[in-house]
């Protein structure tokens, strides 16, 4: 293959297709929407992260005013935590509406992380969002079609192909020359908004904060700039196979409709059948059902916990509980808070489970539908995936679970057994301790472990592109020139 | 029975047709001989009421094109340079899918016969249309136009690309519409075939008739000669 | 002549395929509909099941006082599934349908979520009005955008030029015989779905009918505008593709955008913040304040009091966490008052584009939209109130809890009746149908004769 010959096809790609009229608006089209996209999700994400902020402050400040009571009474006082949006989230919005936002903790108690975008919207947000990821996925792959499903066939029709072949051009370099040229392009209509995007991050704080962050924004862009020679390979191959430009544009458009639309859904029908998701109901019942089984840290009676009792009392050598050196009390409730978290995190290990199973199945479908790999890798670097969800769900129970055993250390360290009930002026414990207590701060998961989630995914576009090599390298003798 | 009054079809500054001049009489064939551009096919648009004229008339059976396209529709019947089907239907259903269009309504074996008296062999009328070489649609064409009862007839090369035999079977069908009174107005590249079947013809350049010839009176190589000189 | 156009028609294999498609579809999307049908039923089933033995349970561990036991006591509110819904999932999957409640602070519970994977509501529901208003545009295009060009690209136009005067007629047909073989589908589709799924033939199924039905000649009337300008077929192809995907794509993602831009809702935190020190401060509080506000909620209560010597009482109890809720009054009615008005907007500008107003009339024809929710939260709200009434009484005179018969405290059911203006729901499609019906005339008595 000649550098040179690829050279000079693709930049005749390049200077046909300008010369349409209709390619400057549509350049034009794209770039406005994309930065629209942009600037108006920039937008977005900086007042929800505003908001989050100030409120995350209101919550701490309530936290540390509350006076001086009962560590337990504290517990169930609770913390509430409000996701924080990953700083590349404007790019790709991903599943960030559909997961929730607020989150309520207490002890005891796991509750639900609620409020989440989709459930304050109505039909409209069910059409899709508006985001530069959704337009580079979805809808500017349909313009990398519509440049490039006649770029052999017209040549064929008017017979300038028979030419090109005798000037002697081979067929692997006119298909990745005008491929080349159709890349090219494409950059016209999504480079400047990378540009404005990069811009953006320097001038977001929160990049100086975590550096990879700068990281993950060039994988990004590599992952799309091969996504799109993919869309290049494929559009020109096409074109190559095809007899007419009318079958090779129904073709594409085919190919479009099976990315976009059947594949996933299709996807999503089976995983929901193979992979069987528990309902709220049921899984907060099989909790409720072990957990009755373990033993009720309410109930004196319960033998579990009689038996703890017993066999404190025999180690402390005392009679009674009143006379163990810690509150009794305390020590019961970092039992049980132990016992029922433990039970909980099986459990929602065992629906993230479930749920990875379901999503994979769609992330092994990549292979098929390069659209699922970049949006898997989109959705994944800019922090709106499902495990950057998960990670924060984690991260939230984590917390939760400390803050309830730190208040029940509290509680069995100063509080005495003699008192009766939490309303006693004896049973309170100065605010101080509030103070103490550490404020909820959110981690963001690391490059590594994002990068090795959807490791399926990268794969998927490399293999996508060497399928393509191997597939022009050896598919010259099968193509025809008339 | 056709008429152009003075007939000029201007594209901005480019003349296609310059005060033309014509007068068909019943039952005669005209043929219209001109190299591409001349403006045979302009002169048949006119009288098809494809295109409107600059300034001029062309009228049929007394009735103006222009004025009147829908009403002189049902007077004329045209076969182009190249007829074309609809490939999924057969013979016969095309023949009587143009027919209904025209509002006729023929029995099977009517339409039958029609292809027949083109010259299409029987065998043919039931199959589909793509497996038709380019004279059997040429023969479906002329069939539609037979049984349109049309009492003018416009053909545009009609015979461009059929074989000798073909060509031949074609212009006895149009000496037997133009004994039977239908007037023809046929544009042609071939001098031979013009010679052979019609009664006048009319030699075009730039968008004018130059000159008219009685068939009878001429030879065909003379006619030969006199296009040459003329083109 | 029609019996010719259908065997043109029939004998392309390409339209029979089309059909093939539209028809596998909404199959695949009635299974699809029936699965969410009977998976919500089922839990229906479980709840109600569970909530009898766990009131069974908590009557036999906790009974010796009333203010205790219904601390942990859950009464369940289903907001009743229709099978219709499975015509039309909308947000059926994002909210759930059920509600379990116990007579404690409700603001910290009706706002909870459902399990449901993330993804799966990121990819959406196929259900039949996703194939109605995705799929059957996309195989009308198909049908239609070559309905004259085909004629002049293949050469047989001149010749129907020169057979009739009127053109149109013959283009109408064409143009009916594909309607109607599209229309067919949709009507078996919605007679199987009719069976299938059981659905009463009532007024929502009528004009969900209805709404499929206009929705499909709206886009019929869209071909029949584009092909009037007498375009060549990819020029026609490229215009109704791209019309498909403004309309289903790139118009209701920045309706979308804008509505969420238009009304924030930082209330859905405030709420939270407000009930939660709404109950818990009350704990470090003098307990009167407390209970003259409950009194002053609650005239008839008032004869209950706190007992003075005692450091704690349900009354009291029940009072801080009724301050909860009222502290959140405020903002919660105002997030309630957003999600409305998101809708309101979204509704009203999405009149004029068919494909969002198809979408929005169909979740509230399916009892599936934010409306229907809302209204449901309502009556949860008015269930949970009804519920506290039944009981404050009894907790504050330390009624038994023997005496009260716990077997009769099953699932409680809502049902929302939309109501339905017909005109709204079908004048848009009539008006922007009409307007692309007259205008493609103009175009085509203006080509009439065009080669």
């Amino acid at each position: 293959m000649k550098k040179r010959t690829i050279q000079i096809v693709a930049k005749q790609v390049w200077v046909h297709t300008l010369k349409n009229k209709s390619s400057f608006w549509l350049i034009s089209f794209f770039n406005i929407l994309l930065c629209f996209a942009l600037i108006s999700g920039y937008y977005h994400h900086y007042n929800q992260q505003k908001t989050v902020k100030a409120y995350s402050h209101d919550v701490r400040e309530r936290w540390e005013s509350n006076p001086d009571k009962h560590p337990h009474r504290m517990a169930h006082y609770g913390y509430v935590v409000f996701r924080e949006k990953f700083p590349l989230s404007f790019f790709d919005f991903g599943m960030d509406s559909y997961v929730g936002n607020v989150v309520f903790l207490e002890a005891h108690k796991q509750n639900t992380i609620n409020f989440s975008e989709a459930s304050l919207s109505n039909g409209l947000l069910r059409f899709g969002e508006i985001s530069v990821g959704m337009i580079l996925q979805l809808l500017l792959p349909l313009l990398v079609f519509f440049w490039g499903f006649g770029l052999i066939t017209e040549e064929r029709q008017h017979g300038t192909l028979r030419i090109l072949l005798t000037q002697g051009v081979s067929w692997q370099e006119l298909i990745i020359g005008k491929a080349v040229g159709l890349f090219y392009l494409s950059l016209t209509t999504y480079l400047p908004c990378f540009l404005l995007a990069f811009v953006f991050l320097l001038l977001d704080a929160s990049t100086y904060h975590n550096v990879e962050i700068i990281g993950r924004f060039l994988i990004l862009i590599i992952s799309y700039l091969s996504y799109f020679f993919i869309l290049s390979l494929l559009a020109v191959y096409v074109s190559s196979r095809s007899k007419s430009s009318k079958t090779s544009l129904v073709s594409l458009i085919g190919f479009w409709l099976f990315f976009a639309l059947i594949l996933p859904k299709v996807s999503q029908v089976a995983g929901k059948n193979l992979f069987i998701s528990p309902s709220k109901i049921e899984f907060d019942t099989a909790i409720e059902q072990e957990l009755i089984e373990q033993g009720d840290s309410h109930n004196p009676n319960d033998p579990h916990f009689k038996k703890i009792k017993d066999s404190l009392l025999k180690a402390y050598h005392v009679d009674s509980t009143h006379k163990l050196p810690f509150n009794y009390g305390g020590y019961i409730m970092r039992e049980g808070e132990r016992l029922s978290a433990e039970t909980y995190q099986k459990h929602q290990i065992k629906l993230i489970q479930v749920y990875q199973k379901q999503q994979n199945l769609i992330r092994l479908t990549a292979p098929l539908n390069p659209l699922i790999a970049i949006k898997n890798i989109s959705m994944a670097l800019s922090g709106t995936d499902y495990i950057a969800y998960n990670n924060f769900q984690n991260q939230v129970e984590t917390y939760r679970y400390h803050l309830a055993q730190t208040m029940n250390e509290l509680q069995m360290k100063y509080i005495s057994n003699r008192v009766k009930n939490s309303a006693d002026k004896n049973a309170r414990i100065e605010k101080k301790h509030w103070e103490e207590f550490p404020d909820f701060k959110a981690e963001f998961l690391p490059l590594r472990a994002v990068f090795m989630n959807e490791i399926i995914s990268f794969l998927s576009l490399i293999s996508w592109i060497i399928g393509f090599w191997l597939l022009i390298k050896y598919s010259g003798k099968h193509l025809k020139a008339f | 029975m056709l008429i152009a009054n003075n007939l000029t079809k201007k594209y901005g500054d480019k003349i296609a047709l310059n005060n033309l001049n014509l007068n068909i009489k019943t039952g005669e064939i005209f043929a219209l001989l001109g190299q591409n551009g001349a403006g045979k096919t302009t002169t048949i648009n006119c009288f098809l009421g494809f295109i409107k004229p600059t300034s001029g008339e062309a009228t049929i059976h007394g009735v103006s094109v222009t004025n009147h396209s829908a009403e002189t529709k049902q007077y004329i019947a045209y076969i182009p340079e190249t007829v074309m089907l609809y490939p999924n239907l057969t013979g016969v259903e095309n023949l009587a899918f143009f027919s209904s269009l025209a509002n006729f309504n023929y029995s099977k074996a009517d339409l039958s016969s029609f292809l027949t008296k083109a010259g299409l062999q029987e065998s043919a009328h039931h199959q589909a249309i793509k497996s038709y070489s380019k004279g059997m649609r040429q023969k479906v064409g002329i069939a539609i136009a037979v049984a349109k009862k049309a009492i003018a007839l416009l053909l545009d090369e009609p015979t461009s690309g059929l074989d000798p035999k073909a060509s031949n079977e074609f212009s006895e069908i149009l000496r037997e519409l133009s004994t039977n009174g239908t007037s023809i107005l046929m544009a042609t590249h071939d001098i031979f075939r013009a010679k052979e079947v019609a009664h006048r013809i009319g030699i075009m350049k730039e968008g004018n008739l130059v000159s008219e010839i009685e068939a009878k009176d001429i030879s065909a190589n003379e006619l030969e000669q006199l296009y040459l000189q003329t083109v | 002549m029609v019996a010719l156009l259908i065997k043109n028609f029939i004998r392309s294999k390409g339209l029979l395929v089309g059909l093939a498609i539209l028809f596998i579809s909404g199959i695949i999307s009635l299974n699809i509909g029936k699965q969410f049908l009977e998976k919500n039923e089922k839990i229906i089933q479980k709840t109600s099941h569970f909530q009898k033995e766990n009131i069974d349970r908590y009557v036999q561990y906790m009974n010796k006082e009333m203010g205790l036991l219904l601390y942990y006591v859950r009464f369940g509110l289903v907001n009743e599934t229709p099978n219709i819904v499975g015509l039309s999932i909308g947000q059926r999957d994002i909210n759930p349908s059920l509600h379990n409640v116990t007579i404690r602070n409700l603001e910290e519970q009706k706002y909870t979520t459902d399990l449901m994977n993330p993804m799966y509501q990121l990819i959406g529901n196929m259900d039949l009005s996703f194939v109605i208003i995705y799929f059957f545009p996309l195989i009308i295009i198909a049908f239609g955008f070559n309905l004259v060009s085909e004629e002049k690209e293949e050469g047989t136009w001149s010749l129907v030029l020169s057979q009739t005067a009127n053109t149109q007629k013959m283009l109408r047909l064409k143009a009916g015989v594909r309607y109607v073989s599209i229309l067919s589908v949709l009507f078996l589709l919605l007679l199987i779905a009719k069976f299938y799924l059981s659905i009463p033939f009532d007024i929502y199924f009528t004009v969900y009918i209805l709404t499929a039905f206009f929705y499909i000649s709206f886009w019929f009337s869209l071909v029949w505008l584009v092909v009037s300008f007498h375009k060549n077929s990819s020029q026609n192809a490229l215009i109704l593709l791209t019309s498909w995907i403004t309309l289903t794509i790139i118009v209701p993602a920045l309706m979308n955008a804008l509505v969420i831009q238009l009304y924030p809702i930082p209330e859905a935190f405030s709420t939270v913040l407000d009930s939660r020190d709404g109950y818990h401060s009350q704990w470090d509080k003098a307990k009167e304040p407390t209970i003259e506000k409950f009194h002053q909620l609650y005239p008839q209560l008032v004869k209950y009091n706190h007992p003075k010597d005692k450091d704690f009482s349900w009354l009291w109890y029940y009072a801080m966490q009724q301050m909860g809720d009222e502290t959140a009054v405020a903002s919660s009615k105002k997030l309630k008052e957003k999600i409305k008005q998101r809708e309101n907007l979204s509704k009203k500008l999405g009149l004029w584009v068919p494909t969002i107003h198809t979408q929005l009339t169909m979740n509230t024809l399916c009892f599936s939209d934010i409306t229907n929710y809302l209204a449901f939260i309502e009556a949860l709200e008015r269930f949970h109130e009804q519920k506290r009434m039944y009981f404050y009484p009894k907790i504050f005179s330390d009624t038994p809890v023997s005496s009260e018969k716990w077997d009769t405290f099953s699932l409680a059911y809502f049902k929302n009746q939309p109501v339905i203006n017909l005109y709204m729901v079908l004048l848009p499609y009539l008006i922007i149908s009409t307007l692309c019906l007259l205008w493609a005339n103009i175009n085509f008595n203006r080509k009439k004769y065009n080669l």
